[in-house]
């Protein structure tokens, strides 16, 4: 059998899904990174319920509640096209067993991988772990894969499921996932800005600082145990601070006058780069993490700031003003090599290179004044502006799967943290609490 | 209809991204060390470049996704506080983060109120900006030209200037723009004969508005070189 029987089959099949199921119609041809990129069908037959709820005043049963993150964290993973099989009887059976008889039906209707399983506390004793047991059936052998057993408090069923969700993003093609990725951000309290983190989904916010003052602009180190922010100590001067979550110890690494702003860890995490003012404006410096040696590598009468690794580490986009309005420029890790990437427009700032190096986001002001997001290639030659409408956009930060971009907008009043796909589909607020949400940084994955 | 299961062309896919690892050989550090650069600073030292710090690179740590992968027989992975696999400080597992909190909060409030009170006795008066601008305006020119007087009659105080930005345009280049305020600020107070030693300048970009409406009144109350006296160190 040819590829392009195949190809062709695995089209028909798809067209006969939308055909019988509405829902899960316009996923399947959505793109991952790649425009030809077809999602995989996989439908969720249920998690069946043990037993016990989330918390004791809570309604949602355990089961129903992994179910529910399990099915948004696969919507979310762009890999698979999540298929409602909801109505044709399809029910799981025990691990080891022959395939249920009624996977056929799925099968039948394009579904390539089904997923079931069953969690709760058993017995209903409140003291007793949550169990998850989750299986997966894979069409194309017809065989039941394997699956995965969880056990933990009722505060690890967010992530039972979203380690599911990446065990499954994992097995079919080879990335780690982002369920469990995290989201560094900017929170007010009171009129102070402190860190805060919460799940890449919104979920279980926790505040990080508590220094009555300004903290900005967190960058993740590469392994995901420190970040790296500016801060204002006793408010009259910045400082670049790093900060390990394990433990919430701080150390100052950059301590000087003037603006100390946008660090960030190269991906190796050898070097880090930020914006200084110290030596009289903003001019981009990098320092090696090892010997602790700072190079300068802007020399310019305009400001150079927000620096942005590419994923190789060899070159750096950042916003510079000295042709007037900040645009996103270009420059080699050395410092050599400075060319300007943004020419439409007078207002072009906060670039940040995608973790695939295709594309570079950054805030564009459009002729209505409006500060939306844009995205351009590392070769200037294609630009398309990723959202529209009313609010202020700032601070694009991408997946590390590269599909998807957090940012900050007022586009509800208010600042809040949205998520997007780098097609422009699939926008999605992810906080709902606290009144000035910014500055958001996405986890490497894990 | 078995072809149909073929469909999914990415399984082949398999490049593994080792993206990161979190299992760290590191010992301890002995920091939380916020206190040496600062504490040098304000002795008037130059401060600058931190010499100690944690290993931040991801060299020698090589542990995968943490995945493991679907069993025929899985065995029980237990969740928590300290997965295994996920290293102490990863992102990965549902740990708790400590949070410092040395009642500096408090401190900074108390601070931040008696320097508002000391600026508003003292009759201290902003100067305000144009759209993107960090250009005085004459009103500003004069308004300035009244704080000068006070301050150079009152040479004990330390100043300091703030620059401020409307919430349009990113926080990061609002910075930028909110200390070429303040500088345009200072510099006019040091023609007019202002000791520079007396002055220090400070930028909140966006960060700490005055006014939170999203209206051009209020975003030019927001662009603003603000001038305190400032209390503590």
């Amino acid at each position: 059998m040819t590829l392009r029987t195949l190809v062709l089959a695995g089209f028909c099949a798809i067209v006969g899904l939308v055909w019988i199921i509405e829902s899960g119609a316009a996923d399947v041809f959505l793109e991952a990174t790649r425009p030809d990129f077809q999602k995989i069908p996989l439908a969720i037959a249920g998690i069946e319920n043990l037993g016990g709820t989330e918390s004791p005043e809570g309604r949602v049963k355990l089961g129903s509640r992994i179910e529910e993150v399990l099915k948004a964290d696969v919507r979310r993973s762009l890999v698979f096209a999540l298929v409602d099989v909801n109505g044709l009887g399809i029910k799981g059976g025990q691990l080891g067993a022959e395939p249920d008889p009624s996977f056929k039906h799925a099968v039948q209707n394009g579904v390539s991988v089904v997923v079931w399983g069953r969690a709760g506390i058993k017995n209903g004793n409140k003291d007793a772990d949550v169990n998850m047991d989750g299986y997966v059936y894979d069409a194309g052998n017809n065989e039941v894969v394997g699956g995965k057993r969880y056990v933990g408090s009722t505060s690890v069923v967010r992530l039972m499921a979203h380690r599911f969700a990446d065990e499954l993003v994992f097995r079919y093609i080879g990335e780690p996932g982002i369920a469990r990725t995290k989201i560094a951000y900017v929170s007010e309290l009171g009129s102070a800005r402190e860190l805060f983190l919460m799940d890449y989904d919104g979920y279980d916010p926790r505040q990080l600082t508590a220094d009555g003052f300004l903290n900005l602009m967190p960058r993740w180190s590469p392994d995901r145990r420190f970040l790296v922010f500016t801060t204002y100590r006793n408010r009259n001067a910045q400082d670049i601070d790093l900060l390990e979550l394990a433990t919430g110890k701080r150390w100052t690494l950059i301590s000087q006058g003037g603006l100390n702003i946008t660090p960030s860890l190269s991906p190796d995490g050898n070097f880090l780069a930020y914006s200084s003012s110290h030596e009289g404006n903003a001019e981009l410096y990098r320092m090696d993490t090892h010997t602790k040696a700072v190079q300068r590598l802007t020399t310019n009468p305009g400001g150079d700031l927000s620096p942005s690794w590419s994923p190789s580490g060899r070159e750096l986009a950042f916003t510079s003003d000295r042709s007037g309005g900040p645009q996103v420029f270009l420059i080699s890790a050395d410092g050599s090599n400075v060319r300007r990437l943004t020419f439409e427009g007078d207002y072009n700032a906060a670039p940040a290179w995608s973790p695939r190096g295709n594309w570079i986001a950054y805030v564009c002001r459009t002729p209505k004044k409006e500060y939306k997001l844009c995205l351009v290639t590392p070769d200037g030659q294609k630009r398309v502006q990723l959202t529209t409408g009313p609010g202020v956009d700032d601070s694009p930060s991408w997946s590390p799967d590269g599909r998807h971009i957090v940012f900050s907008s007022t586009a509800d009043g208010k600042s809040h943290i949205y998520m997007i796909n780098v097609d422009g589909k699939d926008l999605e607020r992810i906080t709902f609490t606290g009144t000035h949400n910014s500055a958001p940084a996405w986890s490497p994955a894990s | 209809m078995k072809t149909l299961a073929i469909i999914p062309l990415p399984i082949i896919l398999g490049v593994l991204l080792l993206m990161s690892p979190a299992c760290s050989k590191k010992a301890v550090q002995s920091g939380g060390d916020t206190r040496a650069l600062q504490d040098e600073m304000a002795r008037g030292g130059k401060g600058g470049v931190s010499q100690s710090f944690p290993d931040t690179s991801l060299s020698g740590k090589d542990d995968p996704s943490g995945l493991h992968g679907f069993d025929r027989n899985p065995s029980e992975e237990r969740l928590g506080n300290a997965q295994s696999g996920n290293g102490t400080g990863s992102a990965n597992g549902n740990q708790l983060m400590a949070r410092s909190d040395s009642g500096a909060a408090a401190r900074q409030l108390a601070e931040i109120r008696a320097e508002q009170t000391a600026s508003v006795a003292a009759g201290l008066r902003d100067v305000f900006f144009g759209y993107d601008s960090f250009s005085l305006t004459d009103e500003g020119r004069h308004v300035l030209t009244s704080d000068a007087e006070w301050i150079k009659s009152n040479s004990q105080t330390q100043l300091k200037v703030e620059g401020h930005c409307d919430e349009r345009g990113t926080s990061a280049y609002n910075l930028v723009l909110g200390e070429k305020r303040a500088k345009a600020v200072r510099n006019y107070l040091v023609e007019l004969g202002v000791a520079p030693q007396h002055l220090s300048i400070v930028s909140y970009g966006k960060e700490r508005p005055f006014c939170t409406e999203h209206t051009e009144q209020c975003y030019s109350m927001n662009r603003r070189g603000h001038l305190v006296l400032k209390v503590g160190k």
